[in-house]
């Protein structure tokens, strides 16, 4: 899974993830914790008495979960299932009906005990170009799978 | 002093960074993962612990609010949880702060199953007056 980093520099663009926002999905991410009860992600009252808002928006837990997506399939599952982070904050609500699109630049690597720690500059903007979220991502790579030093 | 449902109204002020929650215990099945792999759209995702919120799980069962707002959310990966398996959740008050006149609280959780691996990590940054995203972004 991690043969592709052997080349990873920095300044290297992460291949991008596009999600499709639906009240289903998340729905669907609420109730697979047993979160079945009203709330301002699934009911529109509860959203309107709570964030004062018109509809449901999506938990910001979603959009992590979009952005470790996108590394996982970046640094491979071997990798980041292992070590990987991701650190998002959310600037505006993603409700359904939107697309979001998450991308992510190479910006650092540094020396830890068992490799090098590759750090992600990560964006999601919705389909009108707003930014919903930034923040960082990271994994630990082995020393093996990156460019030897000279 | 708990309200009606036994929750305590939330002091922030009082609130002591430190506070470590009861553990909180759960066995996570295949049927959550299939579901949260379906709702985030990746047959593949390792991680269905996010969808449970469990660095909030027990600060929400023991104080009462108004609501709140996921303003930052950092996610650590060190195993994937396996199903069938308990889980146990340690969680604390990491932080709290006021910026811009608002109140945040900071929630941190571990998660480890029943074998001793550890999961994951997670570490939440919530904003204590909800009603700022409907001023701030309108309906």
């Amino acid at each position: 899974m991690v043969g592709p980093l052997r080349n990873i520099q920095i300044d290297d663009v992460v291949p991008s993830l596009m999600k499709a926002m639906t009240q289903d999905a998340i729905n669907l991410f609420e109730g697979s914790a047993g979160q079945e009860g009203p709330s301002q992600f699934t009911d529109e009252v509860a959203a309107r008495e709570t964030l004062g808002t018109s509809g449901t928006v999506a938990s910001g837990r979603m959009s992590l979960t979009f952005a470790i997506e996108m590394l996982r399939r970046y640094f491979g599952s071997d990798v980041f299932n292992h070590s990987g982070v991701v650190d998002l904050r959310f600037l505006r609500p993603v409700r359904p009906g939107d697309t979001i699109t998450f991308t992510g630049k190479v910006s650092d690597m540094s020396k830890e005990a068992n490799g090098s720690r590759v750090t992600v500059d990560i964006q999601a903007q919705n389909q009108n170009g707003d930014t919903t979220g930034v923040g960082k991502g990271s994994a630990i790579v082995p020393n093996a799978y990156l460019p030897q030093e000279e | 002093m708990p309200g009606t449902d036994n929750k305590i109204p939330l002091d922030w002020d009082a609130l002591e960074v430190g506070e470590t929650f009861d553990k909180f215990q759960y066995v996570l099945t295949q049927e959550m993962i299939d579901g949260y792999r379906k709702g985030v759209m990746d047959p593949d995702a390792s991680f269905p612990t996010i969808a449970h919120k469990v660095d909030v799980r027990q600060y929400n069962a023991k104080y009462s609010d108004d609501g709140s707002v996921n303003a930052r959310c950092a996610f650590h990966c060190y195993n994937p949880p396996i199903a069938g398996k308990k889980l146990t959740v340690t969680a604390w008050i990491a932080d709290k702060y006021l910026r811009r006149g608002k109140n945040y609280i900071v929630t941190e959780a571990v998660s480890v199953d029943e074998d001793g691996r550890l999961i994951d990590r997670v570490i939440t940054h919530e904003l204590k007056q909800p009603s700022e995203v409907g001023k701030k972004w309108g309906g």
